[in-house]
């Protein structure tokens, strides 16, 4: 009982790097209709520069993130521009056109980081920032600060997206220029502005997801981005696009499945398993299961 | 930029792409005494980019070494030497191109790294009879190439077992777990570890798979301390050994000298991933970093200098001493470099590298039998504050 | 011939047979990336049926072609119409179970990988003329078999299909059978092209089977052109050289180069570099200049 226990802990902290992930890659999809399937490889470029920043500043943790935040805001504003003038249709999510630029941006973001950081070698982040033990140690199982924090945060996150986007005016407007800008224009509401702001929100969340995953995993990588970015296509797929509760909702799911396929099968057919089911699920649910939000 | 010059861009860039298919051109034509060239040219196919990057650079760094070495004292023959990095970023599709090029004029070749690129390319140089010296994979990749590759390593099977095995007795470990990363000849190595802790009584609980993708480990760690172990052995990736040793601390594992990590993670990637927590854990490898002699320490200085003061990993050494190889290949041999007589001197240097005696290696000498190499140490070394204390040698 | 571009010739082949096998699903809008799955299944045991059961290499290629053509039309059953997303998911399913099969069968080498295959028609030269001809033989038929669709009534079915899937249905274009029939082709191909791909090199690995090909392939078709076949004949050689004509200094980014150059053709020219309308331009005057 207990090793079942450590291992679906295990897997809500596995879990929690998806919805994090999932959930910026949502909100990108709500405020702007592009599928960023490079979200993950922009977050791990953030965490780089925390990185750096950390190294430079001895450990302030203050700046490392004001440093993350600000290269998420500023590489999603860099990005926005192109991701408009290939949408023909902005109206709809064009999946294709979109996944294709973000494919193109990812492999330049993997690209960099493999060049120009640390000469391609995985980075640390210090244990003040990690934990250096556990908040919580019972036998086989063990809780770090960082898995609290980051399950924590990712559950605060959707919330507070969610009711940012569908409680508040400032919320609408990103949706209504996103989902059809002749007609936010129409009833007054500034599209360039907005549309900065959202773009800028989702560098924020880009960038706090950032820290977070710094103080889950404690390291990255250059190809750490590519590794999870399938999943969190998954995940955002299975759970229907552009919900952020689904999101929530697959992603802890997947990541106690994955959890317990490697803990009690394998781990060489972890992901193989874990695709299976998501794919069973799309068959019977093309929608996702808990319905498409766009 | 406008659209017509893209297009415009496009037609040249195919037109320039079928001409780049083609190979080098001709080396030099004078050269010192019996040397008709002017300089030894030796290729190097290996990962300068992609995902092996970092062991791409510090292999082309040994090697580089070594002609810089040979050519302060006098170079080859009385020629100088330069290795030529080839990059085919992992990806075997540039490994065969390029290496077809090399077979058109060189006389030896350093690589190809890693296995997927050797695979492909090494046929090609078997083919046009030139030897390429694969210093970095196991004796099961590289003997299907044989006479035209030596192996840096005797067999798996008999190399690694006496290494798992004197751990598993100084440090009285009786019930062991494996994780094993599944890539490559990993998992025949850890079936060898296995052989090894068996001679001493030990235990297999158990092996614990690790995906490529791994980013979290505590599923595999949970499971792994589920066998309750006593001993745990790391054969994967350098940085997700260095998570698991993190892992496994953060679960109460206390008696680090009971993990032992393969010779494949001493990277320096497991060192700045794993800090301080790989204080006390076992590492095996083949390299002796605390030798004391004036080479190694000229080498040892020259690579901590570049690489801000980390230590040589384990394969540093291997194209180092491939060119010293080949370098006593060449002189012994006396070939000349004359393009005339590629054939036959390809020949003459691959079979004086086959059965090379009393080979000087950087930090030990050695034999090589028919491409094998006999009477190489290993050795065990004790992880404290990122650099590796000796434990003990060992010899089959 | 040179060796260097006796392997340039054939692997530039493979990737403009590959882009075809993700371009004809993409004429419905479909990433069909189940593609790089039919290439390592087929592969594989065309590999096992040479070298282990004695089996002569062109019934094994025909095995290759079959068991692509045969799991894509089985897949195809349930994803013919299904939304792109969807399809997205399979491709990279099948991709994560097969590399996983293969890791864990030591029949086909497992983690190590195959190597040591036989040369095809006894000799190194006689195997690599075979597969030179073999590889632009199907070059030829089958850009040939994808002109006269595109130029056929299913072309232009898939072409509304692409545009507007409910115009297109409202037209009574069966979309199922449609994707169903494009779906299965390209995992034909994709087998065919494992199979021969792997005996290029006389060796089977996992590391020649990756998601990186996905990318590789989704390159060649957006930056050559994804309405025409001819995109990708331009696009394949050309991104393929150009690894290997830049010097080494720049040679080490050219994954960024890569990125850049698709970065900039899907905004400036977001058809690719052969449009429709060039093609259409292109094959009008040379049909006018031959019936001079």
């Amino acid at each position: 009982m207990q090793t079942f226990i450590a291992q679906v802990i295990n897997g809500l902290s596995l879990g929690s790097i998806y919805v994090l992930l999932a959930t910026g890659f949502n909100l990108l999809l709500l405020v702007a209709m592009i599928i960023h399937f490079a979200y993950p490889q922009v977050v791990v470029f953030s965490m780089y520069i925390a990185w750096v920043v950390l190294r430079y500043t001895g450990n302030s943790i203050i700046l490392a993130v004001l440093a993350a935040i600000v290269s998420s805001v500023l590489l999603n504003l860099i990005s926005a521009p192109l991701f408009q003038k290939i949408m023909k249709n902005r109206e709809e999510v064009d999946i294709n056109t979109t996944m294709v630029l973000s494919l193109g941006i990812g492999m330049i973001i993997t690209d960099i980081l493999s060049h120009g950081f640390n000469k391609g070698l995985p980075i640390a982040f210090p244990p003040k920032l990690v934990g250096e033990t556990p908040i919580l140690r019972v036998g086989l199982i063990s809780l770090m600060g960082g898995q609290v924090a980051s399950l924590a945060v990712g559950i605060i996150a959707v919330s507070g997206i969610f009711l940012l986007l569908y409680k508040t005016r400032p919320g609408r407007a990103f949706r209504a220029i996103a989902e059809d800008p002749n007609g936010a224009r129409l009833v007054g509401i500034p599209l360039l502005r907005t549309g900065l702001e959202s773009y800028a929100l989702s560098g924020v969340l880009g960038g706090l997801i950032a820290v977070l995953l710094a103080m889950l995993l404690g390291y990255s990588s250059p190809g750490l981005g590519e590794q999870v970015a399938h999943k969190v296509l998954a995940v955002s797929i299975i759970a229907g696009l552009g919900n952020l509760a689904g999101g929530l909702v697959v992603g802890l799911a997947l990541g106690i499945l994955e959890a317990l396929v490697q803990g009690y099968i394998s781990g060489s057919w972890s992901n193989a398993i874990a695709f299976v089911v998501m794919l069973i699920v799309m068959l019977f649910r093309p929608r996702g299961l808990f319905g498409i939000k766009l | 930029m406008n659209r017509k010059m893209f297009s415009l861009l496009a037609v040249l860039l195919l037109i320039a792409s079928v001409l780049g298919a083609g190979g080098k051109g001709e080396p030099g034509e004078s050269g010192g005494a019996g040397v008709v060239i002017e300089e030894w040219e030796i290729p190097f196919l290996n990962s300068l980019t992609g995902a092996i990057a970092s062991i791409g650079e510090y292999l082309q760094w040994g090697a580089e070494r070594a002609a810089f070495e040979i050519n302060q004292a006098g170079g080859i023959a009385g020629v100088p030497v330069k290795v030529i990095g080839v990059d085919t970023a992992l990806e075997p599709q540039k490994g065969v191109v390029e290496m077809s090029k090399i077979v058109e004029w060189a006389l030896v070749a350093l690589g190809p790294v890693p296995e997927p690129v050797i695979m492909a390319a090494a046929p090609i140089a078997v083919e046009n009879e030139m030897m390429t010296m694969t210093a970095t994979t196991s004796l099961e990749y590289a003997e299907q190439f044989f006479p035209w590759s030596i192996s840096w390593f005797p067999s798996t099977a008999d190399r690694l077992p006496p290494l798992a095995r004197e751990w598993a007795e100084d440090y009285d470990v009786n019930k062991v777990v494996q994780f094993v990363g599944i890539y490559g000849p990993w998992p025949g190595m850890a079936a060898a570890h296995v052989d090894g802790i068996k001679e001493v009584g030990a235990e297999h609980l158990g092996d614990v798979e690790v995906p490529q993708d791994a980013v979290t480990f505590g599923p595999l760690v949970v499971k792994a301390l589920n066998m309750n172990p006593d001993g745990i052995i790391i054969a994967c990736w350098p940085d997700k050994a260095a998570k698991i040793v993190q892992e496994l601390k953060s679960r109460g594992w206390t008696d680090m000298d009971k993990i032992l990590l393969f010779s494949s993670a001493d990277d320096a990637a497991l060192y700045t991933t794993g800090g301080a927590d790989l204080n006390g854990t076992v590492i095996y490898n083949y390299i002796n970093v605390d030798q004391d002699t004036p080479r190694w320490n000229a080498f040892k200085e020259a690579y901590q200098k570049d690489h801000n003061g980390l230590q040589p990993p384990s394969l540093s050494t291997n194209y180092y001493d491939a060119v010293y190889m080949i370098k006593r290949a060449i002189e012994e041999t006396g070939v000349t470099g004359d393009p005339k007589k590629l054939k036959e001197e390809r020949k003459l240097v691959a079979e004086a590298m086959l059965n090379m005696k009393n080979f000087e290696g950087l930090l030990f000498k050695w034999d090589m039998s028919d491409g094998v190499p006999t009477n190489k140490p290993g050795y065990l070394f004790q992880i404290q504050d990122g650099r590796k204390k000796l434990v003990k040698e060992i010899r089959n | 011939m040179s060796l260097a571009l006796y392997y340039f010739l054939t692997i530039a082949a493979i990737y403009i047979l590959m882009s075809w096998g993700l371009y004809l699903p993409y004429r419905v809008a479909h990433l069909h990336f189940l593609t790089v799955a039919n290439m390592l299944i087929s592969g594989y045991l065309a590999g096992y049926m040479v070298q282990t059961l004695h089996v002569p290499f062109s019934l094994a290629l025909i095995a290759g072609f079959a068991a692509g053509g045969i799991i894509g039309y089985i897949v195809s059953r349930f994803i013919g119409d299904a939304p792109t997303f969807t399809v997205v998911i399979v491709g990279f399913t099948f991709i994560y179970i097969s590399r996983t099969a293969v890791e864990n069968i030591k029949a086909v080498g497992a983690t190590m990988g195959m190597f040591g295959l036989p040369a095809v028609g006894g000799s190194p030269a006689m195997h690599r003329l075979t597969l030179l001809i073999l590889l632009y033989a199907m070059v030829v038929v089958v850009g040939f078999l994808i002109y006269r669709f595109e130029h056929s009534r299913l072309g232009r079915a898939a072409s509304t299909v692409f545009v507007d899937k409910d115009l297109a249905t409202s037209m009574g274009v069966d979309i199922k059978r449609l994707g169903r029939l494009l779906q299965t082709f390209s995992s034909l191909l994709a087998g065919g092209c494992g199979v021969i791909y792997g005996f290029i090199y006389r060796s089977f690995h996992l590391d020649f089977f990756t998601f990186h090909l996905v990318g590789i392939f989704m390159t060649v078709i957006f930056v050559g052109g994804y309405a025409t076949l001819w995109g990708t004949v331009l696009a394949a050689p050309a991104l393929y050289g150009l690894s290997l004509i830049l010097p080494p200094e720049v040679a080490s980014w050219r994954i960024v180069i890569y990125g850049a150059i698709l970065i900039a053709v899907l905004v400036l020219k977001p058809e690719g570099f052969i449009t429709r309308r060039l093609a259409h331009k292109l094959e009008t005057t040379l049909s006018r200049r031959r019936r001079r």
